[in-house]
Formats: structure tokens, sequence, C-alpha cells
């Protein structure tokens, strides 16, 4: 070991980047607050939160937000789970090639993503091609620009997410516990219902509240899939910010949000499960 | 670890096909995008559908030679070159700092660093602009620089920290026993063998400022878009053809990053 005192000169190596996040991280964010606050002419106000708080737009889009996030959590989870539990059933090495499946959009640009659902969803897209090629029916339904589209894409987006706190947990669950189980006279579905999945739960909880968060803030798909109807809150930041120039609406919106992420992270934290996701290995 | 048993639905059971069909349904969903845009990015300029009727190259001709889109992409890449070796510099020593520091008060300094994952992306995003629109610096390639090197650092911290830990601790003891100070330890021992993990988190931190949109649509003035905010407008304003040779590039780019991290994982 190196000695004691000689390592505590290694406070100087975090300090290039402590003081970096505190100029473009911190004194950033403590300025929302600040905004939030004020006019754009400076004068001290509470007219953001007060307007927001009459505001009926941002009680629907707030209503919107969560709905949107609950829906699409809900929608990732059914997907994600069997996703997970086949993984967790396959061969070390064959789990590993279908670990790619997952990584590759994982790492897909999310516009590639949106420009693709654009031509499969779209009126004259993949989907609706297909589906006119039926007998009697010359119309798809719209999956475009409305609440469908919004859910299509944040499921796509979201199921990585969940997959890896699921597939965690249930890989380190004991084998011997489901051996057991059959030996004793316990049927497959006895032993999911019974052993699996009630063991998988700490993966499910953080899964599922890592999606939710995320999707409380997302901006992109909203914007692109989604109808004036399927805004959400970062959409109206973005309104406010660039179409109506109100910063103190716009800051005003962020805090409320950045404080309902905060609480909801957490509670994240305390969860089973909730630590490895949030990559507090220490 | 092994695989669940085999006993819970094992093959040939309803509850068998039910499962492998359900996860099939899901990867084919996953990886839909990926396999749409390749063959769209072969068709013509007139048509956006998929399957493309017809063969041609001409939506790379426009993507190469014909357009603007080209700023864009060395635009991004600049900037995803230059936050990706800041990001780099910071972050490495900064993880060396979190996993053998002794100092008081190192589990904020983490958290502290850590933060930036945590906020929504778009409150960074109206923070930056509003203090960059203050110093003047909103549309400028260096906001986007430092922006996305504060966005992409906690993760080569993570990364960092992850390979620090399994560099053997022994190897450092032994260079400052023959004399070695800590700085001389730092550079002559730590950073050789840490090289995969700067490696790995190099990239991810490449792809992440390369791929990054809500920020750079916030602080990037639309004479000098980045690639992916040239993206995000083209979709919601006019959906180019050119967007499908563009999305197969990318695709192609992911599909690379996976394969070298796959390829290290295996090798670390």
């Amino acid at each position: 070991m190196l000695e004691a005192r000689q390592m505590r000169i290694t406070i100087l190596f975090g300090l290039p980047a402590l003081v970096f996040m505190a100029i473009i991280f911190l004194y950033p964010i403590l300025g929302v607050f600040n905004q939030s606050l004020h006019t754009i002419d400076g004068l001290f106000t509470w007219e953001g939160y007060v307007e927001l708080w009459g505001s009926r737009l941002f009680s629907k889009v707030l209503l919107n937000t969560f709905e949107i996030s609950f829906e699409a959590t809900v929608l990732t989870l059914l997907l994600a789970y069997p996703i997970a539990y086949y993984l967790a059933k396959q061969e070390p090495r064959a789990r590993a090639f279908l670990m790619v499946l997952i990584l590759l959009p994982f790492w897909t640009s999310i516009l590639v993503k949106s420009f693709a659902f654009t031509v499969v969803l779209g009126e004259h897209g993949t989907i609706n091609s297909l589906i006119t090629l039926l007998p009697g029916i010359d119309r798809g339904p719209k999956m475009l620009f409305n609440r469908m589209g919004v859910m299509i894409g944040l499921t796509h987006f979201f199921i990585p997410f969940m997959v890896f706190p699921i597939l965690t947990s249930l890989l380190a669950q004991n084998p011997d516990l489901a051996k057991a189980a059959q030996l004793m006279g316990s049927g497959p579905v006895r032993i999911f219902t019974r052993i699996t999945l009630p063991l998988s739960m700490p993966g499910v909880m953080a899964g599922s509240l890592l999606v939710f968060i995320i999707s409380l803030g997302f901006f992109i798909t909203p914007a692109l899939l989604g109808g004036r109807k399927d805004l959400m809150m970062a959409n109206l930041v973005d309104f406010y910010t660039r179409e109506t120039l109100n910063w103190t609406l716009a800051s005003s919106i962020s805090v409320i949000l950045l404080v309902l992420s905060l609480f909801l992270i957490f509670l994240l934290s305390r969860v089973p499960g909730g630590k490895s996701v949030l990559g507090e290995g220490n | 670890m092994a695989a669940v048993e085999k006993p819970v639905g094992s093959a040939g059971s309803p509850a068998a096909i039910f499962l492998k069909v359900t996860a099939w349904f899901g990867f084919l969903f996953l990886l839909m995008p990926s396999f749409i845009v390749v063959p769209m990015s072969f068709g013509n300029q007139y048509e956006m559908v998929f399957p493309p009727d017809s063969f041609s190259t001409y939506l790379y001709e426009q993507f190469f030679f014909q357009s603007n889109w080209m700023d864009a992409t060395f635009l991004s890449f600049r900037v995803a070159i230059s936050s990706t070796i800041l990001a780099l510099v910071l972050g490495v020593p900064a993880a060396y700092s979190i996993v053998r520091g002794t100092y008081p008060g190192k589990r904020y300094v983490a958290m502290f660093l850590m933060s930036p994952i945590l906020v929504p992306i778009i409150v960074i995003a109206l923070g930056l602009y509003l203090y960059f629109a203050s110093l003047g610096i909103v549309g400028t390639e260096i906001g986007l620089i430092f922006a996305h090197t504060m966005f992409t650092t906690p993760f080569v911290i993570v990364t960092s920290m992850a390979g620090l830990r399994h560099v053997d601790q022994s190897l450092e003891t032994a260079a400052t026993i023959m004399g070695a100070g800590v700085m001389q330890t730092f550079f002559k021992v730590t950073l050789p063998l840490l090289k995969p993990a700067m490696f790995a988190g190099a990239l991810f931190a490449f792809l992440m400022s390369f791929d990054e949109v809500v920020i750079a649509y916030f602080i990037a003035d639309t004479g000098r878009m980045t690639l992916p905010v040239k993206m995000f407008n083209s979709i919601q304003w006019e959906i180019s053809p050119v967007l499908a040779a563009v999305s197969a590039l990318l695709t192609v780019l992911s599909l690379f990053v996976c394969v070298l991290a796959a390829s290290f994982q295996k090798k670390s």
C-alpha cells in the first residue's frame, strides 16, 4: 500500500474534474433555479410558478407526462421480462451472442430509430401497406404523430434499460432452488410464479423506476413521433425557451422536473437492486 | 453464472414456446430500425418506403458530395474527438482519485462528479443554453465541446473506476517502495495497465457525444448544426431521403462500436 499520507495527494487528481463540473454543470443548473425566480430583465418574481399552478396547458402536459411514462414503463416491462428470462435460460455462449441484439439498439442513435419509425408507421408506411393488402381493409390505423407512435418509440428505446437489471437479478438466482422445487414435484409454471418471479422483483423494481425516471424528461420521441396532444414536460421547456422566449416559465418547469426526478432517484437508491442500476459500485 | 436450470418450461411445452416467441418478437422489434435503414439507403430520392423498389447509390452521393450534410458530420466528429480527449484527461485522474484516494469527503466527490447522469438532460440543456447565452458562446464549437465533455466525463469515470479495480495495487506499491512518487507511479505504472478500460471509455464517450442531440439542439444555432441536430430538424420538417443513407452509416458505426466493445470485454 502507498502511504496513507501520500495518498491524500490524490485529491489533486480529482481537482480538474471538480472545477470543470462546477463551472459547466453545477453553475448552469443553479442558473436554471435562479432564472425560474427572475423575469428576463432580472427582477425577482414568483410569477413563473404561480402561472404554472393555474395553467391548464401545464396541468395537461404534467398529466400527459405521467400517463405516457407509466404506460411506457408497463409496456416495456411486458416485453423486456420475457426477453431477459429467455436470455437467462441460454447457455453463456448463446447468451453472449444474443446480448448483441440488445446492445446494438442500445448504442443506435435515437434519430436513426425515429427516422425508421416514421417510415414504418406512417400513413403509407410499411405496416399500413401490409394491412391494406388484407381483403376488406383499405385504411390502416393511424400510428404516427399520436400516442401510439410515442409508445412504440419510447418502448423501443427503454427495453435495454429494463432488460439489464432484470437479467442481472435472474442470473443471480441459485439454480438449485428451481431444481429442488422440481424434485418436490412443482411444475414449470409453479416454479416460475413461486420462485423465479418473486426473486427477480428487485430487478423489475429497479428497471421500472429507472425507465420511469428517464421517461419523465424525454424530449426527442414525443417531439418526432407524437402529435400536439402528446407534449411532455421537456417539450414544453423547449417551447417556452425557443418559441415564446419565456425563460422564467421554461426554468420553472425544469426545476419541477428536476425535483421530481431527484425524488424518484432517491427512491431508486432505496429499492433493492437500485444501487447497481445507479452504478454505485463502491 | 450458470444458465437458469432447464426444468422451468422445458423445450416444447406451451409456456416455453410462448416465451421463445415473445422474446424473438422483442429482438425483431429492437433490430427493426437497423434492419430497414440499410436497404432503404440504396433506394431513390422520390419515395421513402420500405422495402425500396429500386437500387441506387444516389442517396450516398447526395450525402457525401451534394449537400451540407458533410459539414454537420465533420462538426460532429470534431466535437466528439475533442470532448472525448478532454473527458479522458479529466475523468481518468478523477477515477484514480476516487478509487485510490484516502481523503475525507471522497464519497461526495464521487457523487458530485457522477451527478450529470442523474439530472434530466433537458434541464442540463436549458441550463447550458442560458449560461452560454450570457457568455455569448451559443452556437460555438468550443461551447459544444465543453458541454459534451461534461456529458461524457461521468461515463469515462465509471469505466475507469471499474478498470482500476482490476489493476493490481501491489504493482503500484512496488513502484513506490522503489522510490517512485505518486505522479510517477500514476503515469508509469497505473496508466499503462489501465489502457483497455481507457480505450473502452473513450469509445463510449465518442459515440455518446457523436449521437447526443438534446444539448446540441439547445446550444447549436441554425448555421452550425451537429449531425444529430440536422437529423432531428430533417425528421421534424422535411424528411429528407438522405436520412436513410445517414442512418445506415450510423448503424454501421454503432455495430462497429458494439463489436469492438465486446472484443474488449472478452480480453479483460
